[in-house]
């Protein structure tokens, strides 16, 4: 009755109101229903979809456990190959593990397994495993990935061929260095690198696309288990490629290139601003009597963030000399300029500490603060 | 035709049109996440982290946890934070004037002594009172900063002030993080040659009922509660469909406040997190991205599906009202302070697809929702509701169904977190009871947002957590 009536009060008797809240006015009662139903077996779909492919993970684990038993006694069986039955005894490979092996999904797990092994042994086991590895013929499977249309299968065959030393296929990784995947081109330089060691770097000569820093990082991290060779820098600190400078310049600083350093100074008035920053962190290591006037000369044109750098970089190559340049800076405006600078100051030794002293507001905030810190710093 | 006439076939085609593009949303989401989510995964297959954690050519990052309250759990939760694999780290605990014990607990625990230290006020906070820091080398990572009370946007901007690293982690001081989370986190920053990454996201994963020992995660189990369950739905709906979708097209623009990762020279200069909004998350990603729209540099905001971060949902229904009703306040106050964006192609995908896409169905859609169901109570009333139209409620509510049945079919193909089959039919059945139960709440509660933002109510509430102790493997 009460609903009658604030029927009543709305005043749109005439009008078929039953879609008032979903809107499908236009829409007849059988499309309704066939929408439904399409929702309903969509639902179902990917219900059914799920369960199926939850029962075949189980199936397929439990498949998989078997195989890794198979894949882990052959690799028991590489591992243990006594070196007295010479080099070219076989690795015993069982009939079932032979047929397997025409299954990509056996060779895909029986290549983690081994990649996994050979990541964690060295020496005799070691080259076992790269003989089980050619004995299989799986270089072959990875050399046919190569060519995939896919970056990722691509990609994973370069690590393969990386993590087993299958050195004789560097040519055809090499041509991958400056592919346009980035995966694929970083896989390329991490083989070229493990292959060749210092020597290997030849890529950055001819490489168009961008280093990442993540990949920067990789590289370097992946050189300091190689024996260092004499290589020379200049060219890619003078490359086209800012990111081949850039990782030059953490190459210079990790590895104290100390001759380099006129072709460092130049990269101070690079275009590129990480560039320059990278430049400036490099020559806080790699200095010479002409570094500090050589920054000197750039602070005023530099931005915020790299003057700070340069002040940083004189907690390392300040002296005597620079105290004026150092002192001035105390009146900057920035507190992380003014900080740095009495850190600096202070870290040059006695004649920087009493320049400190001796200014005007090194009793006055924030001068002061500043100052008790870095003596705090200094002391723990 | 009458003018009721008129304004109803308004109402009705503007309601289906709504519900269509809703649903076309929905549809794009879900393909835009498959594609992202694939492509990290194959990229991430060749990452080996452990190699790189203890690198020095990575970038060093300041972990910001501000603390209020914290005394029950805040020994644990800073041991647990210190033992990251992380080489070059600064852990950073903001005491946000606690009123318990939680300041002298820590200086007993980690032997620490207060130190000068000159705090370069970059962004304008509420004053400090002291920073303190250990003379045992074990935690020479740790800082520890007293301040006044401010809430935690303003803790946050004195952990920028404070730290010195270019890149900051903030996180809520009682998250339990993965150990290579910071690792993974950091990658972002630095593989994107071509585009300046401003931030960088983590899942947020819930951890009720999960077994967590020493600060670290055992065993991931479903949460046995109904709340802290549907909740998880939520959260994995919302981080491997959502987001994921959203990085794809370099349109996110919220990460989580409980775990993300910013590049701090853009936060400085964009003026820090705004303490007067309670939803200083997004505000901040929307400011940074805005700045950078502006600045006509090149950027990204990156996400990663990685669960990387646990955190306890709330329990009860009151709590959790609370919370909702922040995060549409937050929302809402977001979306006014950059209302200049709206359809403004200055702001490129942000200002065409990302910010109409924030107004229309994330702040609009409860009151939307609200009003039909109004709507719906009264034609009941009228007695004029028949069967077609009740039809098309349950096919609009068969959607949602469908939407979060696609996310738990996600979870289960990526990262597989609740193994046991039994788990994830629970999962479904939560998909099937949510549009039922827990939804109504949602929209009520942001309803309640909306109603106390016009009322000039901006508080916080305060947010009880029953802690990880309840739930800890004896």
């Amino acid at each position: 009755m009460a609903g009658g009536n604030l029927y009543k009060l709305l005043t749109i008797k005439k009008l078929n109101i039953t879609t008032f809240i979903t809107g499908v006015y236009p829409i007849k009662l059988h499309y309704q229903g066939a929408v439904m139903l399409a929702i309903g077996c969509l639902i179902s779909c990917i219900l059914v979809f799920m369960l199926l492919y939850m029962l075949y993970k189980n199936i397929f684990e439990s498949k998989h456990d078997k195989w890794r038993l198979i894949s882990d006694l052959l690799i028991q069986k590489a591992v243990f190959l006594d070196e007295e039955e010479g080099e070219n005894t076989t690795i015993p490979v069982t009939s079932r593990a032979k047929k397997l092996l025409r299954s990509r999904h056996f060779r895909r797990l029986l290549m983690q397994e081994i990649m996994l092994a050979k990541k964690n042994i060295s020496g005799t086991s070691s080259d076992n495993l790269i003989k089980l590895y050619k004995q299989l013929r799986l270089d072959k499977y990875a050399l046919s990935n190569l060519k995939s249309r896919f970056w990722h299968i691509k990609a994973k065959a370069v690590q393969e061929l990386t993590v087993m030393e299958m050195k004789e296929y560097v040519e055809q990784i090499f041509s991958l260095t400056n592919h346009p995947n980035e995966l694929v081109r970083m896989e390329a330089q991490t083989a070229i690198v493990q292959f060749d060691g210092f020597d290997g770097l030849q890529f950055l000569d001819t490489i168009t696309y961008p280093i990442s820093d993540w990949q920067q990082i990789k590289l370097l991290q992946q050189l300091s288990t190689a024996a260092p060779t004499e290589i020379n820098i200049d060219n890619w600190l003078q490359s086209t490629n800012s990111s081949v400078v850039a990782f030059a310049l953490k190459f210079a600083r990790k590895y104290n290139r100390f001759e380099a350093h006129d072709t460092i100074i130049q990269c101070l008035d690079h275009t590129k601003s990480q560039v320059r920053l990278e430049a400036i962190h490099c020559l806080s290591e790699i200095y010479t009597e002409e570094t500090a006037s050589e920054l000197m000369s750039r602070f005023m044109k530099e931005n915020i963030k790299h003057q700070v750098a340069i002040v940083k970089a004189f907690e390392n190559i300040g002296s005597e000399d620079d105290i004026p340049f150092l002192v001035d800076l105390l009146d900057n405006k920035n507190n992380e300029i003014k900080i740095n600078a009495a850190r600096a100051l202070i870290k040059i030794g006695k004649s920087g500490l009493n320049s400190l002293n001796n200014h005007v507001e090194a009793v006055g905030y924030p001068l002061n603060e500043m100052v008790m810190q870095i003596k705090g710093e200094l002391a723990a | 035709m009458s003018w009721q006439t008129f304004i109803l076939h308004i109402f009705t085609y503007g309601i289906l049109l709504y519900s269509l593009l809703l649903m076309t949303c929905y549809i794009l989401i879900g393909i835009f996440s498959i594609s992202e989510t694939r492509r990290y995964l194959h990229k991430n297959s060749f990452t080996d982290y452990r190699v790189l954690a203890s690198s020095d050519e990575l970038p060093s990052f300041s972990i910001l946890a501000p603390a209020y309250n914290e005394g029950s759990s805040i020994i644990e939760n800073v041991r647990s934070l210190l033992s990251l694999h992380y080489n070059k780290l600064e852990v950073i605990i903001i005491n946000d004037g606690s009123k318990d014990d939680s300041l002298e607990k820590l200086i007993k625990a980690y032997d620490l002594h207060k130190v000068d230290y000159f705090v370069n006020e970059r962004i304008k906070t509420k004053k400090v009172r002291g920073v303190y820091k250990s003379y045992n080398p074990v935690y020479r990572k740790l800082i520890v900063v007293d301040k006044e009370n401010g809430g935690k946007a303003d803790a946050l901007n004195v952990g920028i002030n404070i730290g010195q690293n270019n890149y900051y982690v903030c996180i809520d001081v009682d998250c339990v993080l993965e150990q290579d989370s910071l690792l993974k986190l950091a990658k972002p920053f630095l593989e994107n040659a071509t585009h300046r990454v401003i931030a960088s996201g983590g899942v947020v994963r819930i951890a009720n009922s999960c077994e967590i020992e020493d600060g670290k995660l055992v065993k991931v189990n479903l949460p046995k509660k109904f709340l802290p369950r549907i909740q998880t739905l939520e959260y994995i709906r919302a981080f491997l469909l959502s987001r994921m979708a959203w990085t794809r097209l370099n349109g996110l623009l919220l990460i989580s406040g409980a775990f993300g990762a910013f590049d701090r020279e853009v936060v400085i200069n964009c003026g820090g997190y705004n303490p007067d909004t309670v939803g200083e998350d997004m505000e901040l990603v929307v400011r940074m991205r805005r700045y950078m729209e502006e600045l006509g540099e090149p950027y990204k905001v990156s996400f990663i599906p990685d669960p990387l971060c646990w955190t306890e949902a709330p329990t009860t229904f009151k709590i959790l009202g609370r919370q909702r009703n922040r995060w549409t306040r937050g929302t809402i106050e977001t979306l006014r302070f950059h209302r200049k964006m709206f359809f403004n192609p200055n702001y490129g995908l942000m200002g065409m697809l990302s910010y109409p896409y924030w107004l229309f169905f994330e702040f609009l859609a409860p009151i939307i929702e609200f009003l039909g169901t109004i709507g719906l109570i009264i034609y009941c009333l009228a007695g004029q509701l028949n069967y077609s139209a009740l039809l098309i409620i349950v096919g609009v509510i068969s959607v949602g169904i469908l939407y979060s049945i696609f996310a738990i079919l996600m979870e289960v193909i990526t990262y597989n977190q609740y193994k046991n089959t039994k788990d994830i039919l629970r999962l479904v059945l939560v998909a099937i009871l949510e549009p039922i139960i827990f939804h109504p709440f949602v929209v009520f509660s942001a309803i309640r947002g909306n109603i106390d933002l016009i009322r000039k109510r901006n508080s916080w509430g305060e947010m009880t957590r029953q802690g990880f102790a309840a739930d800890k493997k004896v």
